[in-house]
């Protein structure tokens, strides 16, 4: 018996944000504050959910003075195989200008003058923080917020417009139906249940149900991001690898992990298929205490986990492995084709990781600033958006005839068969994208043996999902949002014959010209491919500014 | 993962119960919450961050059960530390983070300058956070 079925909440909204990080939050804000009756359901809870709360990360506040800007835009412009776009970077500076500051404002703290040369929010307060303050004007705003609830399924009307969506209060012990004019899907990425940091609620639903209701996916196969941590930790999150010395088990110093202050994940990963690598805090910099206390005070949880393991890292090595970040700090996700957030599906609107965030990051990661800064912009862009086409639609649109359009590892499609088992499926997932010599480096032969595992797992779930308790309901969805992601990361990454930003082809090592375009990939039982052109621009580097070259 | 509720400092607020992102406690009638699902914790320390007693204890192996003795995780100054440090707590408040976050800053600057007037070239960078 499915707990789906049984009677539960009911609400009608304007506006229904999916996801509880700061690309929702920020949207449900913009929102209300447009005048939208707004509701808000997160699998977990509003202000802890996601990369974003559990391990902090800074944006770029730059004001709009093309001198402070071009080094943003450029900083990484060839690193992403020249995907990015100049005028998505100009929108969404911003909008970051115009609304970071009002988290301090809000909180009740000085806010930092970002008139001189621009600088961060997050990096400054953690996360936590950050988001305590979000809550709180959510909830001054009158914003209905659904913690513990999981959306399921998106609901779409007669004309195959998303008009909400349906789920489950996993604490309430019932289901939840929310019909809306207009529907934002800011629930994250997918790490693949990895464990690193913040990221496991992040399991790629909102891609899984994009496709259910017709909508597409792009850039997945930029999907590979993995991060350094202590082999017993989760804590993925931190800059502090760019600042440490590297060594092997003979204790001799591993030399091209780190250039220029960056670390080189793909040198990273080479070493550690040859053996265990350890990291050391030695720079002579941090010999002095205030710089210690600085690091300490900058990354509570870094040094929590190292700490707590018993690991003295400015004065003892310790041993690291990397750990897939997937999507969260990769670059796939829900295909944006509008300047306001907007899919593909009408009503449908896509924020933070959910969303592709190649429009500014191109092929590389956005990691350290660009996302944070992505995540600031399309919260608020696709937060207005919404509230102005369900201004449009009138009160009528709540109102509408919908249907569920969730299908796999929600809907029972073979009464008499036997449930799978959610943790083994996820398990299998696993183990055709954790390991890096699958996933990062790439070839054809891999691909197709890891698309071939996959496929037979996706067979495996099509029959019945186990829903007899809340977490069965849920995390049976979630196996197949995870089995769902890496087909789209697998697939998208054999049609992309070449290695561009952190798509790594072993077989085609070089970047072919001819292939700088985006790949927008869906599809459920049977997946597809279709190249995207990059609007061309005219864009002039500076003569002034140099390329940081780190891969 | 989250290997303690102390019986002891628990008030039965069930605030952990409510803010973990996954799920990972149950609420007990009249008592402490309960670790019913251990191994969905991803280790994010956030559940000590929002208990307002300190009663919450999780343990570094984010892949593993790690049992820990509350008097010896005491003992080690490591009980309440990241709330603490977070600066969530009366004592050490986020305006307290912010003021010796800048101080420190200052601070090194400082040193660096004196670092290049005396050596000719910089000492090191600012740290970059991530």
């Amino acid at each position: 018996m499915s707990k789906l079925n049984e009677a539960g909440l009911e609400l009608k909204a304007d506006v229904l944000v999916i996801g509880g990080g700061p690309a929702a939050a920020w949207a449900a804000i913009a929102a209300a504050e447009d005048g939208a009756k707004v509701v808000i359901a997160d699998k977990g809870y509003l202000g802890t959910s996601g990369a974003f709360a559990a391990s902090t990360s800074g944006a770029k506040v730059v004001p709009p003075i093309a001198e402070l800007r071009d080094p943003v835009k450029f900083e990484r412009y060839a690193m992403g195989g020249f995907l990015s776009q100049h005028s998505w970077w100009d929108r969404i500076l911003d909008v970051t200008f115009e609304r970071a500051p009002k988290i301090y404002e809000w909180g009740g703290y000085e806010v930092p003058n970002y008139g001189a040369k621009g600088g961060g929010y997050g990096g400054g307060l953690q996360g936590p923080e950050t988001m305590r303050i979000m809550r709180k004007k959510i909830v001054e705003l009158g914003v209905k917020i659904l913690d513990q609830s999981p959306a399921l399924e998106l609901l779409v009307d007669g004309e195959g417009a998303v008009a909400g969506a349906r789920g489950y209060q996993r604490q309430e012990d019932r289901p939840w139906t929310v019909k809306a004019a207009a529907t934002i899907l800011a629930s994250g990425g997918c790490a693949w249940l990895s464990k690193s940091m913040g990221c496991n609620t992040n399991t790629g639903d909102g891609l899984l149900m994009t496709v259910e209701a017709g909508g597409e996916l792009s850039s997945m196969e930029f999907s590979a991001h993995y991060a350094p941590a202590a082999t017993h930790s989760s804590c993925t999150k931190s800059g502090q690898y760019n600042r440490m010395t590297y060594y092997d088990e003979n204790d001799n110093e591993i030399p091209g992990l780190v250039r220029d202050g960056h670390r080189i994940t793909s040198a990273i990963a080479k070493a550690l298929l040859k053996g265990k690598v350890f990291v050391k805090i030695d720079k002579p910099d941090t010999k002095n205490p205030d710089v210690r206390r600085q690091l300490q005070l900058g990354q509570p949880n870094f040094h929590a986990s190292l700490e707590r393991g018993g690991l003295k890292p400015f004065e003892e090595k310790f041993e690291i492995t990397l750990n897939l970040e997937g999507t969260v700090r990769g670059v796939g996700g829900i295909r944006i084709v509008n300047e306001d957030c907007g899919t593909t599906v009408p009503g449908l609107y896509a924020a933070g990781d959910a969303a592709t965030r190649e429009l500014i990051s191109g092929a590389f990661t956005g990691g350290a600033g660009p996302n944070m800064t992505w995540v600031t912009g399309s919260g608020n862009i696709s937060g207005r958006a919404a509230a102005a086409y369900a201004k449009k639609l009138g009160p009528k649109a709540s109102e509408r005839e919908v249907h569920g359009v969730g299908q796999t590892g929600l809907v029972t499609k073979d009464e008499t068969a036997q449930p799978y088992e959610a943790n083994a499926v996820v398990k299998g997932v696993q183990d055709e994208v954790f390991p890096y010599d699958k996933f990062m480096f790439r070839t054809e032969e891999g691909i197709l043996r890891s698309l071939g595992k996959l496929e037979a797992l996706w067979k495996s779930v099509q029959g019945k999902p186990l829903q007899d308790t809340p977490q069965h309901l849920i995390r049976s969805r979630e196996a197949v949002s995870v089995l769902a992601a890496a087909r789209w990361a697998y697939f998208a990454g054999l049609e992309r014959k070449e290695t561009r930003g952190m798509h790594k082809r072993v077989d085609y090592p070089a970047t072919d010209p001819n292939q700088r375009h985006y790949l927008a990939v869906g599809g459920l039982d049977k997946l597809w491919t279709r190249p995207e052109a990059v609007p061309e621009e005219v864009v002039a580097k500076p003569e002034s500014l140099k390329e940081a070259a780190h891969v | 993962m989250i290997e303690i509720v102390s019986q002891t400092a628990c008030i039965h607020c069930d605030k952990c119960v409510k803010v973990c992102p996954t799920d990972v406690f149950d609420s007990v009638p009249d008592g402490a919450p309960v670790i019913a699902r251990q191994e969905d914790c991803q280790t994010c320390f956030l559940c000590e961050a929002y208990c307002p007693v300190d009663a919450l204890f999780v343990a570094a192996n984010a892949y593993g059960p790690e049992p820990v003795i509350e008097e010896e995780v005491r003992a080690k100054g490591l009980w309440g530390k990241y709330r603490r440090e977070l600066g969530w707590t009366p004592a050490f408040t986020t305006k307290d983070r912010l003021k010796e976050t800048r101080e420190l800053g200052k601070r090194i600057r400082e040193a660096n300058e004196r670092q290049k007037l005396e050596s000719g070239h910089p000492h090191h960078e600012q740290p970059k956070q991530n």
